[in-house]
């Protein structure tokens, strides 16, 4: 089992490892001056003296080593850098918009696996049914939607036509509400995007328990429970589902990066203002250090909630601990 | 007979029937783009914002381009996109299948550790990240995507790899004295072909479904339309905020679903046809 925690941290420590390289490599590595890309578009203006101020501000005038384990050791402060064209340190940026993400993808990676796995598990045990064939061709279906679209779909029927939602943003701008007031208006703005996203996680999940439960169907040990006459609906729940759930557990995790690149593209449809949006937001003006500084973001909390994973999994599945 | 043999599954099934018609609907089309097009899609033909009329029978875009004309030409950039990525990424995954399934020890854990690298990192944001860096272009989002989904086709091109490496005829070759280079290319590579096809059918839904994204983001070209580049335009212009979405936002989707869903169909069945361990595990039996 230490074994099994090296090799999967030293995979995680080297992802970190390649995303922190990356970011440090790429503006240094793209034609034309790194300032461009470090300082913004901007430092074509400037005067030679405020350029060269700016080249020694980001120790570009050093060499290649010494910029590097600045960068590591700013990056190990939490300095995630400056963006120019905001004004304002990134970390701080993104701490402010990071809670709205992990509501967003919290909220929906919950909804989506309790809804997939009841589903799954239903389709499964009711296989070849309507029920199952109808369920699986909706789950292929919300599989194949683009995440965007079906977001400025509900938006176009929801929010513009029949007007029961906001359009967009987190919250209403300009006035001030407190209390149930402030909940109620954060939840009515929280709806469409968590539906989306929601709604495209769910067909990840459902496909996955649906073939995790008929494999452990056919299992003998649940011919066993039948033969000795316990109630059809106790061998579902007690020895089916139990052990069903295990595969779903390991592609929740999995599909976290996938979701969180979901979460990008749905923030962006509804202004929703989180890290997704931002990313958007710096791409649109070609805020370098923005893009880099989100991307090291997402990758971190990506790898964070894999070890939570692989340390919780052992609790699930027993066999892993003895294995 | 007494006993019913049950029949061989060749067929492709009803759902893969569906995918493979979509799919030859949206090629046919993008092929005869220029028969089937009423309008040339890079003109000015009439005033912006139309709704739809007899002569654009999905309205006009901000700049008066005929849409439906859009939408015609756009199959070509989206279909293609997803072609040569998968081809790409199909190529990079059968590679890294083969070495590290015919060679193991030390190749193979390599290998399937690079595997679970790229499955870990969040794709999307890696992607904008790429794309914004190298700019928006047909080819650089090939690239970016082809360089990225090969993960999946590498995994299951090796499990196919191991089992056919335990068949008598390769472990004959090896026994004759051929060199393992040789029977890895001429034995067990023809062997996974099949496979890898699949494998190239599902990776190219998967790159249609990136690509839309990407050009969403304004990551795409903006003088090679791909119907998410449509949908981009849709987006900053508002159009799901007036009734123009049933005409600008609807088709676009839904032709992108339709390549996606088409792919994944035929792809899923193949996998199904040409390895049976893996019946019923998409529930198309």
């Amino acid at each position: 089992m230490w074994r099994f925690f090296a090799g999967k941290g030293a995979q995680y420590l080297l992802v970190v490892v390649l995303t922190v390289a990356m970011n440090f490599v790429l503006p240094r590595m793209m034609p034309g001056s790194p300032l461009v890309f470090l300082a913004g578009e901007d430092v074509g203006f400037l005067t030679p003296e405020q350029r060269a101020q700016l080249y020694a501000l980001y120790g570009l005038d050093q060499p290649q080593w010494r910029q590097f384990a600045t960068y590591v050791a700013n990056l190990a402060r939490g300095e995630l850098g400056y963006s120019f064209q905001r004004g304002r340190p990134i970390a701080a940026i993104i701490g402010e918009r990071l809670p709205w993400t992990l509501l967003l993808v919290g909220i929906a990676l919950i909804l989506a696996t309790l809804i997939g796995a009841a589903m799954g598990a239903l389709a499964a045990w009711r296989r070849g049914s309507t029920l199952d064939l109808g369920t699986l061709g909706v789950a292929m279906f919300f599989e194949s939607v683009p995440s965007f679209w079906l977001g400025m779909i509900l938006i176009a029927v929801f929010s513009a036509g029949l007007g029961w939602f906001p359009i967009f943003g987190a919250g209403t701008a300009g006035v001030s509400l407190t209390g149930w007031a402030l909940v109620v208006d954060r939840a009515r703005h929280l709806i469409l995007p968590l539906t989306t996203l929601t709604l495209i996680t769910i067909p990840g999940t459902f496909l996955i328990m649906r073939y995790s439960m008929l494999s452990v169907l056919g299992e003998r040990y649940i011919t066993t429970a039948r033969a000795k006459g316990i109630a059809e609906r106790f061998v579902l729940r007690r020895h089916a589902v139990r052990n069903a759930l295990l595969p779903v557990a390991t592609v929740f995790m999995l599909n976290l990066g996938f979701i969180v690149g979901g979460a990008t593209v749905i923030e962006t449809v509804f202004s929703y203002p989180g890290i997704g949006r931002l990313l958007y937001e710096a791409v649109l003006n070609r805020d370098y250090p923005v893009i880099q500084g989100t991307f090291f973001i997402i990758t971190i909390s990506v790898i964070v909630a894999n070890v939570a994973s692989d340390l919780l999994y052992p609790l699930i599945d027993p066999r892993v601990r003895r294995g | 007979m007494p006993f019913p043999l049950p029949r061989p599954r060749f067929a492709l099934g009803t759902v893969g029937w569906i995918g493979l018609t979509l799919l030859v609907i949206l090629t046919g089309t993008a092929v005869f783009a220029p028969a089937l097009s009423p309008y040339n899609p890079e003109e000015t033909v009439a005033d912006p914002f139309r709704p739809p009329t007899r002569a654009h029978l999905l309205g006009t875009n901000d700049i008066g381009q005929d849409i439906l004309s859009e939408l015609i030409y756009g199959a070509r950039i989206s279909l293609t996109i997803g072609f040569l990525a998968a081809a790409i990424a199909v190529g990079i995954g059968t590679t890294v299948g083969l070495l590290g399934g015919f060679l193991g020890g030390r190749v193979d854990t390599t290998l399937m550790r690079a595997v679970d690298l790229v499955l870990v990192i969040p794709f999307l944001p890696l992607m904008i990240l790429l794309a914004a860096y190298l700019g928006p272009s047909f080819w650089n989002i090939i690239i970016v995507i082809g360089i990225l989904v090969w993960a999946r086709p590498a995994r299951v091109i090796r499990s196919q790899v191991l089992s056919v490496k335990a068949l008598d005829y390769v472990e004959a070759a090896l026994a004759l004295g051929s060199r393992p280079g040789r029977v890895m290319v001429r034995h067990v590579l023809p062997a996974v072909l099949p496979l890898a096809l699949a494998q190239f059918i599902l990776a190219a839904s998967n790159a249609i479904l990136i690509e839309a994204s990407l050009s969403f983001l304004g990551l795409g070209d903006p003088t090679a339309k791909s119907w998410g580049t449509v949908l981009y335009y849709a987006q900053v212009r508002n159009a799901f905020l007036s009734g123009a979405w049933v005409w600008w936002v609807l088709p676009p989707g839904l032709l992108i679903t339709a390549a996606t869903l088409g792919f994944a169909f035929t792809g899923y069945s193949l996998e199904e046809v040409l390895n049976p361990k893996m019946r019923g595990q998409r529930g198309s039996s």
